[in-house]
């Protein structure tokens, strides 16, 4: 792609996200959305590869139906509340019409199934943008209207958080394993969005910093199965010791950052006297470690068999650029200590 | 006026029906022209009719082409329109879908009032429609270079995605 295209496509996407989060009415919303997805699209299928293209395909159909149900939602809304604004929804209907599409747009279950798809047709640095960046303004949205339906949301994480740790099972492919991973993610915050979207931000961006770190190092291993993943131990030895780390992170094991908002999340539902959905979502939760931890073991935990030359690239000069891997795995790592400044300065 | 605008909006659900029961794409566009029609008229009633000009010039444009290319990529010699069954039974399925959805609307307060936008004219100074032109030019106006910027992104998107002969992404495989 020619570098004048790819600033054109990415200020579009910056475009996009940012009227989506400055605006209070709901045509400019959909709008930005509306500029986001279509600025992402030549991003995609920038390889041209049949699967990127079918990638594509898939991820402009399912925007734009969501895109249209939103825009169809808002009218709703402000034919019977005559009401354009965002934070003043009243009436229910088009408030649980409109949590549907922006649930669609971020892919949670059980309008899950096009993330995997699609993640698997991109190389790993736009599917870092899909999974990070292309939340942010449907998650905006979500976190701005009121969510006085509790039922719908948990009823969407708890689908969530367990298609998250089922579909992530039997996977070999990396990109699948993290769009089920994603999805899961997503899950847990939309569970203790209607009790605490202070919650919901802090998990948020604690996924965005694990998810960023994970995709970079399987960019820098230059893997996107298992089997790449297993052999690729040799190429830089820190980065092999670190990875099971930030992985187990993700799966939200104790002295690591993944595991504070899981934590806020369960005590704040304890609170909240739904002791069941905890133990739920605690046990959902074992599926997702169960395919991390079995990521880690391929890669560091076991060596894995490969030919002389496979066994030496740690002795080549390092030369791609590290500092974002470097900060974001150090983040997704040890964040855990400053848990009480993160819940002060997130608060909403 | 009542009953012309009653035809109107039940031609507009029906023509919806039949283009969302997935009949030929010949047959598919030509409803959608009809429901664009049916939808110009439904503004000239509510009191836009310079919104309706404007939707139908480039809305039937815009459709011109859709026709055109349906027409030519799906040139089938027996195309499927409302005489297939299966067309018939998805037509039946969706109106008794919207039969039940419209009750979740019923007994509101715009199910006994129409107020077109002119009704109210002796409390504004512009007429309804042209007055939302002019304050898309004065107030709104960030919104229209951001709505020229969006045109101008869709012609670059577009280019970019037919790029290449050989190499694009949309070719004959």
């Amino acid at each position: 792609m020619s570098p004048y295209t790819l600033t054109i496509m990415i200020f579009g996407i910056g475009l996009g996200t940012t009227i989506t989060l400055m605006s209070s009415h709901w045509l400019l919303a959909w709008m930005g959305l509306e500029i986001n997805t279509l600025a992402m699209l030549p991003l995609m299928s920038q390889h041209n590869h049949p699967r990127a293209v079918q990638a594509t395909t898939k991820y402009f159909l399912t925007q734009a139906t969501a895109a249209a149900m939103l825009l169809f939602a808002s009218t709703t809304n402000a034919w019977i509340t005559g009401e354009w604004a965002i934070q003043q929804m009243t009436s229910l209907i088009p408030l649980t019409m409109i949590t549907m599409p922006l649930t669609l747009k971020i892919g949670l279950a059980p309008m899950h199934s096009w993330l995997p798809e699609v993640l698997q047709g991109l190389d790993l640095n736009t599917g870092l943008i899909m999974s990070t960046w292309q939340k942010l303004a449907p998650f905006a949205l979500l976190l701005q209207i009121q969510a006085n339906n509790p039922t719908l949301l948990i009823t969407l994480g708890l689908l969530s958080t367990l298609v998250g740790g089922w579909g992530g099972m039997n996977q070999t492919q990396l990109r699948k394993i993290l769009a089920y991973s994603s999805i899961a993610h997503l899950g847990w915050m939309m569970l203790i969005l209607p009790f605490s979207p202070s919650l919901t931000l802090i998990t948020f961006i604690t996924y965005i910093i694990m998810t960023c770190s994970t995709f970079m190092i399987f960019e820098i291993n230059k893997a996107t199965n298992i089997n790449m993943l297993a052999t690729s131990w040799a190429k830089a030895p820190t980065l092999t010791s670190l990875t099971p780390l930030v992985l187990l992170s993700l799966g939200g094991l104790p002295p690591l950052t993944g595991f504070m908002p899981k934590w806020l999340i369960l005590q704040e539902l304890t609170k909240q006297e739904l002791t069941t959905t905890a133990t739920f979502v605690a046990m959902t939760a074992l599926l997702s470690l169960y395919f991390y931890l079995r990521l880690s073991y391929a890669m560091t935990l076991t060596m894995a068999p490969n030919n002389l030359p496979g066994t030496i690239p740690w002795r080549l000069q390092f030369k791609s650029f590290s500092m974002p891997l470097a900060t974001t795995t150090m983040a997704s790592i040890t964040l855990l200590p400053i848990m009480p400044a993160m819940s002060t300065l997130l608060k909403l | 006026m009542t009953y012309i605008m009653l035809l109107l909006l039940m031609g507009m659900i029906m023509g919806l029906v039949f283009v969302a029961s997935n009949p030929s794409p010949y047959f598919g566009a030509l409803g959608l022209v009809a429901v664009a029609s049916v939808g110009c008229g439904i503004l000239v009633n509510y009191g836009g009719s310079f919104l309706s000009l404007v939707l139908f010039l480039i809305y039937l444009g815009g459709m011109l082409v859709v026709f055109a290319y349906s027409a030519a990529l799906a040139a089938d010699p027996f195309p499927e329109g409302l005489g297939n069954w299966f067309v018939k039974l998805l037509v039946v399925v969706y109106m008794m879908g919207i039969t039940s959805f419209s009750f979740l609307f019923s007994g509101k307060w715009h199910e006994f009032s129409w107020v077109p936008v002119d009704e109210i004219s002796e409390f504004s100074v512009f007429r309804g429609d042209v007055g939302g032109v002019a304050l898309m030019y004065s107030f709104g106006g960030i919104f229209l270079i951001i709505g020229a910027w969006v045109l101008l992104l869709a012609l670059f998107v577009v280019l970019e995605l037919t790029r290449g002969f050989n190499s694009g992404a949309f070719r004959a495989i």
